[in-house]
């Protein structure tokens, strides 16, 4: 297969999807500055704690929102002392009593579910049309998680490229991909639908990496790995690895949360579960710096890729029969952003 | 390193019928629910699955609502010639049936715009009850003519009168024929028309739009096969290459494209195999495509640039695919 990378394609972002912005943890009482699809946007949480999201710009003069302060459940610009409600509607300004007509900043629809602060910075009528994937593991009881944040160079199309690409893996990052596949990768399944992708493929037993095979305690153990991957969104990644091993079977699940900065730029908040060794510091601190440095290298080579789209444009590619799902993939954007774009522009913001 | 063997296929779940409601004459509503815990794949407006019913393979829009991940809706008329697929659905299936799924796929999608014209003609309403959702809620300005043989033949007609005048019901025992070249009369700048219903109704809409509307107005989907008979000469044989695996194959006058593609180990896509699923579709870079389904519009056709394989053949001896 060969194909040309559409212009374009990896610039526009689609915005009919829930994003993830911040943590639960990350948003409080204090006002949150974030950039997600080309815009600014102020995170704050109110008294009776909800997730408040507003555009992060006031509608008086060129400054954030983010640098005023927040009184009750209002934020005030900390330039022209305009007050905004947490629907986004300016209520009062210093120097007359009655307030401009129309003077409000965009509010989006937010949500919170499995830790995380989800907006959705589309037309807001349609967020309630829309789902937020669900990832239990990361609140669970019986998992444990460590993970980072990046800011990455590299648009959120070729993230997901990347994550599509499993045969990357041993390239990418020897040393934690399982034994069998260095010599006879086993068969991949592609499973799709309208809005989503699944990559399976089953490892027959061979000897459990070292660190894992010391985090379960079964030395010299054989394992056969079960490998699921699933594009659940532009917003979303996840992989599932579950080894059963001889004394049962332990489940691991990275979540990968892409939001698109702009058309180049994205956040990357990166999560790598499991069911076992979950009291465990050391364990926790050995999964951190391996799959750290695994993301580290991820987010190079994907930097690396995005400067010479910049430098060169887009090419011509060839594709291989595994690339199947990265195409997939694209072509699922791609659709979602013709829905979105072919008609009137709604949203002026769009990078 | 050795060879990753690839294959490809759509996603497909075995069903349970949690539900079965008479929602007009002759038609039943299926809610159909996933048991097994997994959650079923998200959706937009516009989509339809698969439902294997017996030996059959039929397609039906999901009407339901495209957040609930434990269940879909589907509402089956029943055929007066019927070809065993709505048959199967009213006759064999109950409360407790289980059905093999296999999708959902979109060629029906709806595109963002300020203002929509929705046409429906029968149990046509079905894949434009999300997009009216999705319209409303978008703060689009929409209006839906809806046409039937009789009001109580009309499923969904109390849901929709709850649109107030957005919504025009015509009965055709109490009103006749819907009056297209009035309903269509104004193409307003960024309106899209939207329709789904029998094929007289289908084409009828066609018609219109050709002459009055902007090229890419109008968005229609058919869930019967056109009739696109085979030349009166035969088919002919030609070559087929395809560029990305690098194999040259031969089409026979007797044997499609998809099945060449199949028989030589490549995977791809299909499922009803009559050229109205949009499953197979496929980018052509080079060829004269003889198009013989009911997915693409006159101007895709045109471009040359896609096929679906299941169906369409070639004029000139040779197609190449981006496959």
């Amino acid at each position: 297969m060969s194909s040309t990378r559409p212009p374009g394609a990896a610039a526009a972002v689609p915005t009919d999807c829930w994003y993830a912005l911040a943590t639960s943890a990350e948003v409080d009482r204090r006002l949150l500055a974030v950039r997600a699809l080309g815009r600014p946007v102020l995170l704050f949480r109110t008294q009776a704690g909800g997730v408040v999201a507003l555009e992060d710009r006031c509608a008086h003069r060129a400054y954030p929102l983010s640098a005023g302060a927040l009184d009750d459940d209002t934020v005030r610009c900390g330039l022209c002392g305009f007050v905004y409600d947490s629907g986004g509607r300016c209520v009062s300004v210093p120097t007359q009593p009655r307030v401009p007509f129309g003077a409000h900043v965009a509010a989006y629809p937010t949500l919170e579910r499995d830790g995380l602060v989800w907006a959705w910075l589309g037309e807001p009528g349609r967020a309630r049309l829309h789902r937020v994937p669900e990832l239990p593991w990361l609140t669970e009881p019986g998992w444990a998680t460590v993970g980072g944040t990046a800011g990455i160079d590299a648009g959120f199309l070729l993230l997901h490229e990347n994550f599509a690409d499993v045969t990357q893996v041993p390239f990418v990052a020897p040393e934690i991909a399982p034994a069998a596949l260095a010599d006879a990768p086993p068969p991949l399944e592609v499973v799709v639908t309208e809005t989503t992708v699944e990559l399976g493929r089953t490892f027959p037993a061979s000897p459990l990496p070292g660190w894992q095979a010391q985090m379960l305690g079964v030395a010299d153990a054989q394992g056969a790995t079960v490998q699921r991957a699933f594009f659940h969104s532009p917003a979303v990644w996840t992989d599932h690895w579950d080894v059963e091993h001889g004394a049962g079977t332990a489940r691991m699940r990275f979540t990968q949360l892409v939001t698109p900065v702009d058309g180049r730029r994205s956040h990357l908040h990166w999560r790598v579960s499991r069911d076992f060794a979950i009291d465990d510091p050391a364990a926790d601190e050995r999964m951190h710096s391996m799959f750290g440095d695994y993301y580290e290298r991820v987010q190079a080579a994907m930097e690396t890729a995005q400067a010479v789209l910049d430098l060169d444009g887009p090419g011509r590619e060839v594709n291989v029969a595994a690339d199947v799902a990265a195409l997939r993939v694209r072509e699922i954007v791609r659709g979602m952003l013709a829905d979105e774009g072919q008609a009137f522009a709604r949203d002026q913001n769009r990078p | 390193m050795a060879e990753t063997r690839t294959t490809l296929r759509e996603h497909e779940a075995e069903l349970v019928v949690a539900s079965v409601t008479a929602v007009a004459g002759g038609v039943r509503e299926l809610r159909l629910a996933d048991e097994s815990g997994t959650g079923l794949p998200p959706w937009t407006p516009g989509a339809h699955v698969d439902l294997v019913l017996g030996d059959l393979v039929r397609q039906y829009s999901l009407c339901g609502d495209p957040t609930d991940a434990s269940s879909y809706t589907v509402a089956v008329l029943r055929e007066q010639e019927s070809r065993g697929g709505s048959a199967f659905v009213h006759e064999k299936l109950a409360e407790g049936s289980k059905v093999t799924m296999r999708g959902p796929r979109n060629h029906f999608p709806l595109v963002s715009a300020p203002s929509y014209q929705f046409i429906a003609g029968g149990i046509g309403i079905t894949p434009l009850l999300p997009m009216i959702a999705e319209a409303d809620a978008s703060g689009a300005d929409w209006h839906l003519t809806y046409g039937g043989r009789t009001r109580g033949s009309m499923a969904y007609a109390d849901l929709l009168a709850g649109y107030g005048d957005r919504v025009t019901l015509a009965p055709a025992d109490e009103v006749g024929l819907l009056d297209l070249a009035w309903i269509l009369g104004d193409p307003g700048s960024g309106t899209l028309v939207y329709c789904c219903g029998p094929e007289p109704l289908l084409a009828a809409v066609d018609a219109v739009c050709e002459k009055a509307w902007p090229p890419g107005a109008l968005h229609l989907e058919r869930f019967a096969a056109k009739a696109a008979d085979a030349p009166a000469d035969g088919e002919r044989a030609f070559e087929l290459v395809l560029a990305g695996s690098g194999v040259t194959l031969q089409v026979p006058p007797d044997k499609s494209v998809f099945d060449v593609i199949q028989d030589a180990g490549i995977s791809v896509l299909g499922s009803c195999h009559e050229g109205i699923c949009g499953t197979c579709e496929q980018a052509v870079l080079e060829g004269e495509v003889d198009h013989r389904d009911s997915v693409l519009n006159e101007s895709e056709k045109a471009a040359n640039d896609a096929m679906m394989v299941c169906v369409s053949r070639c004029l000139s001896d040779r197609l190449v695919l981006d496959l």
